[in-house]
């Protein structure tokens, strides 16, 4: 009996034999709500960031278009940033929301709100409510809930300069503020799952090895990302975690994540990633560029090379053009449908 | 140059590497009490300690949270100096305007190449982040720019890049400026592709190709 794209994805998490690797995009930073898709069936954005029904809509939209097996929800990095007290620009059709204004000059700054009234703020509601129509709409498809990570919010309401600068300067200010947001991460989180949500992904494209460096890497971006995985696993879901460019730097640190999978960037190279660490669950990395500029051949070549390194859950590497084509898309979740054969 | 000169420059450029801002502004302080010459001790003193900094961000010993630091303390040591240039010393400086395209918010790639390039005897006009293509042209126009920098991190605002280079061959400008382009998404291929002047893949490689973007010129002059 063939499984269901449910079951593969949480087998797949925990680590049992599966017929073939599944093909997902999360939402989130990883949002495959594009163009195309919303030019179809009249399912638009920015408006699907605002009303659940909408948002359940466009995703079950994007599953059926793109045949990632799975919804994932919401379809921007905002929805944290904005209860936490910074401004957003709610983007446009083609280009996602974005934080126009982070509400704190420094970490010291930053005023620590009651966690339940921000729950009952902004978007949170319609988010977690869009993952109870979804999970009961299908119940055969995982619904992904996607969170931004720790350290991307606390620098999405500091200015992410000072934040930067702090993280050496006033660590215990730094601490704090990291804290606190990571509290209010995993409550959102558990919303998601209360309603319905089968996996959380967490994106922190601030945590890179890139822009902060091992050392604080594993002092912030392990630490916090730990809590958080944590507090989502005390819920009984499996987590997945994304972390952005270049890894090299920070390669030591990411077995001591507790995630169920690590997805990683374009330039990783996944399968010695693999080797080194064979405990990892492993997740990606299909180029966004190729998906935005490539042809469906190339796309299902590089895809059928993914499956075949043993790559355990095949996705895109990074955040999508919302300009590429369906049918790239379309391309690379059949190659992995049919097993990766053909190539 | 004497040793104590010497010294007070070696204690200005240790400051900016271990990024203690308030050593840079002390011995800032000491030059100037000394009557030291505030161009030198900028020169070999900040801008070396800069230049070193950017070699360990280079090296990955340092991350984009001390290349700051170091920055912070460069830019300390500077107040304190600026005002004892003499007027002949503050030459005219090849002009660059920066900012991140519109649709984009995230700027810290922008900023370092900001400090970088000021670090290298740029001045820099920084029109900050989401910036529509206009904006860019105008103030190259306005100021007389050499270099047009344009940043950007989300690959759905790469097009305002193109569009910059666009406006400025409408305008019939073209030549009077020169493009450079970065961020996470950009490569190579697509600055060709946009016709812009230059790549960089960070902020070292953003100050070589700067400096040699506008190299020959002073070469001709």
């Amino acid at each position: 009996m063939s499984l269901s794209p449910k079951e593969r994805l949480l087998d797949t998490l925990a680590k049992k034999k599966v017929d073939r690797p599944p093909v997902i995009c999360t939402g989130g930073m990883m949002n495959a709500a594009v163009v195309d898709v919303m030019t179809r069936t009249g399912h638009t954005l920015p408006e699907g960031h605002f009303r659940s029904d909408l948002m359940a809509e466009l995703a079950t939209d994007v599953n059926h278009d793109t045949g990632f097996e799975n919804f994932g929800i919401p379809f921007c990095m905002t929805v944290e940033a904005e209860v936490l007290g910074s401004e957003i620009d709610f983007g446009t059709l083609a280009c996602e929301p974005k934080i126009t204004h982070e509400s704190f000059a420094s970490n010291a700054l930053v005023q620590f709100r009651d966690i339940d009234t921000m729950l009952d703020s902004g978007r949170i509601r319609q988010v977690a409510e869009a993952a109870l129509l979804l999970s009961r709409s299908n119940p055969d498809v995982p619904v992904i809930g996607s969170i931004t990570g720790p350290v991307s919010t606390a620098a999405s309401i500091v200015d992410p300069m000072t934040f930067l600068k702090e993280l050496h300067k006033k660590r215990e200010d730094s601490h704090r503020v990291l804290d606190y947001v990571s509290e209010f991460l995993i409550s959102f989180a558990r919303l998601l799952v209360e309603g319905g949500a089968s996996a959380i992904c967490i994106g922190d494209p601030t945590a890179t090895g890139e822009i902060l460096g091992p050392r604080l890497f594993q002092e912030y971006a392990v630490t916090y990302l730990n809590k958080v995985i944590d507090g989502i696993h005390a819920t009984g879901v499996p987590v997945l975690v994304h972390i952005c460019g270049e890894m090299k730097a920070v390669t030591p640190s990411i077995p001591k994540l507790h995630s169920d999978a690590i997805s990683t960037d374009a330039f990783v190279n996944l399968k010695l990633l693999k080797e080194e660490y064979p405990q990892l669950t492993t997740m990606g990395n299909l180029s966004t560029f190729l998906l935005e500029l490539g042809d469906p051949d190339k796309v299902s070549r590089h895809t059928a090379g993914l499956v075949r390194d043993g790559i355990d859950i095949i996705s895109p590497a990074c955040g999508l053009s919302t300009a590429s084509a369906v049918g790239n898309i379309q391309a690379m979740t059949q190659t992995v449908k049919d097993g990766g054969r053909g190539w | 140059m004497s040793a104590s000169e010497r010294e007070l420059f070696q204690r200005l450029s240790d400051a900016v590497v271990e990024m203690d801002e308030d050593e840079a502004v002390a011995v800032a302080n000491e030059v100037v009490e000394r009557g030291i010459d505030a161009y030198r001790a900028i020169e070999q003193g900040l801008s070396a300690g800069m230049e070193r900094a950017g070699q360990l961000f280079d090296e990955e010993e340092y991350f984009i949270p001390e290349l700051l630091m170091c920055s912070d303390a460069m830019y300390a040591g500077m107040d304190v100096l600026k005002p004892h240039l003499r007027s002949d010393e503050v030459a005219e400086k090849r002009k660059v305007v920066i900012g991140v395209v519109e649709g984009d918010t995230h700027d810290i790639g922008k900023n370092l190449v900001k400090i970088m390039l000021e670090t290298s005897g740029f001045a820099v006009t920084d029109l900050g982040r989401d910036i529509p293509p206009g904006r860019f042209v105008e103030t190259a126009k306005e100021i007389g720019a050499d270099i047009i920098a344009l940043s950007t991190l989300m690959t759905t605002t790469m097009e305002g890049m193109g569009a910059v280079v666009r406006q400025l061959s409408e305008e019939g400008i073209r030549d009077r400026f020169k493009v450079i382009v970065g961020g996470g998404p950009i490569s190579q291929g697509f600055a060709d592709r946009i016709g812009a002047d230059g790549y960089a893949v960070n902020a070292a490689d953003a100050i070589r190709l700067a400096r040699s973007l506008v190299a020959p010129a002073e070469a001709a002059a």
